[in-house]
């Protein structure tokens, strides 16, 4: 099929009633889950992820799209309403978003924050259609060895989400591929580790492993926090006209508009960074290059429009290893990875060729999605702020339901309703032991790539490690590799000697 | 807990963890003769953990740092959490055999009450919520996404 036949198709399946519905549900549930502290963007994409299992597949794509774009911008909401960021990639929105809801600007810093959220989605979009079919091309050239040091190189992400302890990042990423190669083993189907329990054989899924890891885990914590859950957060009120800023202020704002996208852009092309640090960057970079530093932090457009067009940005530059070389770079494309699998769609050089459609659908999606966001984030505001009042008490119990209905419908069997809560204990353990759990969920997508391409590259080369000296993409990802966790290594070290402890950690990234 | 104990406790764990998989891997068949195996991979993977989880013993055990051995104190409610734990799991075993809607109602009403105060419960909206999200939910699978959930010995 010729890429012109592909565009169409996917513009054909794009543009339907249902998917454009699809669309718009999720960037609106996105917004939802972004915008209430404790719920996020990963957790909305994780509960949603099994609905799409029996839908076409541009549609659940579509699905996934838009409750990924929403999850991300709609944090904004609360970061500026409540001084909370709602996902972890609105940190930095908070220092001015905040302080101008203080001087009582918070109207102006919504409009602002939804518009520039927007542009810098459509440049990560930009970005992620230009680059990413260049990328393929290259990809094309890889063999087993190549793709195990691909791999390799994914397994380093986990470096830079280990936080302050690489080695408990380490056991996380250990454990996770140790989960992947529960059942039938690839190449020979040899069943292993299944300890006589036939459920086992096929594995665990993903999406039971997700939900268990990142939703009911923070039920779980709720409940030992269960004595401040009904703590109200103080909510300042807002007013807004248009999207609170002047055609000469809008164009006074495009260099830090560009500047900003293009760092949300790089980091999210980056593995293992995500959008808590992209925000940060682009909001220092802005300080570092305005006229008036002094004036960040104290409630000014500037730093709100810099840390949300990255943010946002990052969304399009996350999805270009991932599409290229199924490299997740943050637990949302991770957990995408899984829907791609899930709809038999193998993300890699080929992925032009074979699934075209759908990674064109993808890309109208998102371009829909931004689109949504913008009108209706803008135009539900007062509906968004007032789900701010949810109590948690009656929140809480109604996503464990849903997340037992979700990880029921990923293979129809029981057996996976309760391994959820077999995570979410395992992921409970990991948080009192203050391990990472981002690293178990690398591991555990990436640990089925890494040991199919090893052992088909040591079958290559008769049992010897040394095929991987003679393949110069192999090396030179190993190379990659080696130099990347030596900085991490570098820079934590630094790190400690500097803050003593006190820096801001953003190595979990939640979405 | 201490950061001492918690790293131990780490180390300890992950290691004998890494030792238990790394004997099972050992049993794995292997079937192609020109392959590696099907426990090669696992068996490498475990030895990975086996070395990581030591070296974080042996550096635990040799560090003489005063902030490690200091106990920071929580406010969380180990009973809360334990009870919620209790209720889950319940309701995850009573999924099949007493099936979602009657199921989740009890767990959904069970839940709320455990989490609200006496301030915030508000035990007739509780029931209504307890019953409409269950059964819109088993509607939108039946006649939507045309996925049954479990009706349970009941029937519904």
């Amino acid at each position: 099929m010729v890429p012109a036949n592909m565009i169409a198709e996917a513009f054909a399946n794009t543009f339907t009633p249902m998917c454009l519905f699809l669309i718009w549900f999720g960037t609106v549930i996105g917004i939802i889950f972004g915008s209430i502290p404790g719920l996020s963007a990963t957790m909305a994409v994780v509960l949603f992820l099994p609905l799409t299992f029996g839908m076409e597949t541009t549609q659940g794509l579509a699905l996934l799209c838009g409750l990924y774009m929403g999850g991300i911008s709609g944090g904004l909401i609360s970061a500026i309403l409540l001084k909370i960021p709602g996902t972890p990639s609105s940190i930095s929105t908070v220092f001015d978003g905040g302080p101008m809801a203080e001087k009582g600007e918070a109207g102006r810093a919504l409009g602002v924050g939804i518009l520039f959220s927007f542009l810098g989605s459509v440049l990560g979009i930009f970005a992620l259609m230009f680059v990413s079919p260049l990328l393929a091309k290259v990809c094309l050239l890889f063999s087993a060895a190549d793709y195990f040091a691909v791999a390799v190189f994914a397994l380093s992400i986990i470096a830079s989400l280990s936080g302050k302890d690489m080695l408990n990042g380490l056991i996380s990423g250990l454990i996770g591929i140790a989960l992947s190669m529960v059942g039938m083993a690839p190449i020979d189907a040899v069943v292993r580790f299944t300890f006589g329990n036939y459920q086992l054989m096929s594995g665990f899924d993903i999406t039971v492993l997700l939900i268990g890891v990142f939703a009911i885990i923070d039920i779980i914590l709720s409940g030992f926090g269960r004595d401040h859950l009904a703590d109200k957060m103080e909510k300042k009120k807002y007013k807004l006209k248009g999207y609170g800023l002047s055609m000469k202020e809008f164009m006074e704002q495009i260099p830090n508009t560009i500047i900003s996208a293009v760092i949300g852009i790089g980091i999210g092309i980056l593995p293992g960074i995500g959008g808590s640090t992209s925000g940060l960057l682009a909001y220092t970079a802005a300080r570092n290059r305005s006229k008036y530093p002094e004036k960040f932090g104290t409630g000014i457009i500037d730093g709100v429009i810099a840390s949300e067009t990255a943010n946002n940005a990052t969304i399009g530059g996350s999805m270009i290893p991932l599409l290229c070389m199924g490299i997740p770079g943050n637990t949302v494309s991770a957990i995408f990875l899984g829907g791609l699998q899930v709809h038999a769609i193998s993300p890699g050089p080929l992925i032009f060729n074979k699934s075209g459609q759908y990674v064109y659908g993808i890309y109208l999606a998102l371009i829909i999605s931004s689109i949504f966001m913008l009108i209706f984030e803008r135009a539900g505001l007062p509906i968004f702020v007032k789900l701010l009042d949810i109590p948690k008490h009656i929140l809480l119990p109604c996503i464990v339901v849903m997340c037992c209905v979700g990880g029921y419908s990923a293979n129809s069997r029981v057996f996976d309703v309760q391994c959820i809560l077999f995570f979410g204990l395992l992921g409970l353990l990991f948080k009192a032991l203050k391990i990472p759990s981002t690293p178990l969920i690398i591991g555990f997508i990436v640990g089925s790539m890494f040991e199919k391409n090893l052992r088909q590259a040591l079958q290559a080369g008769h049992g010897s490690w040394t095929v991987f000296l003679g393949r110069p993409i192999a090396m030179a990802f190993l190379i990659i590799t080696v130099i990347s966790c030596a900085m991490t290594v570098r820079k934590n070290m630094q790190d400690k000697k500097a803050a003593a402890g006190k820096e801001f950690d953003t190595s979990e990234e939640d979405g | 807990m201490t950061n001492k104990q918690r790293n131990l406790l780490t180390s300890v764990l992950f290691l004998a963890f890494g030792i238990f998989f790394f004997m099972q891997a050992q049993g794995v068949k292997h079937m192609i003769p020109s392959d590696v195996g099907s426990g090669y991979v696992p068996a490498f993977i475990c030895g990975c953990l086996i070395v990581v989880s030591a070296a974080k013993l042996i550096i635990t055990l040799t560090r003489k740092d005063p902030a490690d051995n200091v106990k920071k104190s929580s406010d969380s409610s180990t009973v809360g959490g334990v009870v919620t734990i209790l209720i889950m799991l319940v309701y995850m075993l009573a999924f099949e055999p007493v099936g979602f809607i009657i199921s989740s109602i009890i767990f959904l009403f069970a839940l709320m009450n455990w989490f609200a105060n006496n301030e915030n419960r508000n035990i007739p909206l509780f029931a209504i919520i307890s019953v409409l999200l269950p059964v819109a939910v088993d509607a939108l699978f039946v006649f939507v996404i045309k996925m049954p959930l479990p009706k349970g010995i009941i029937g519904f």
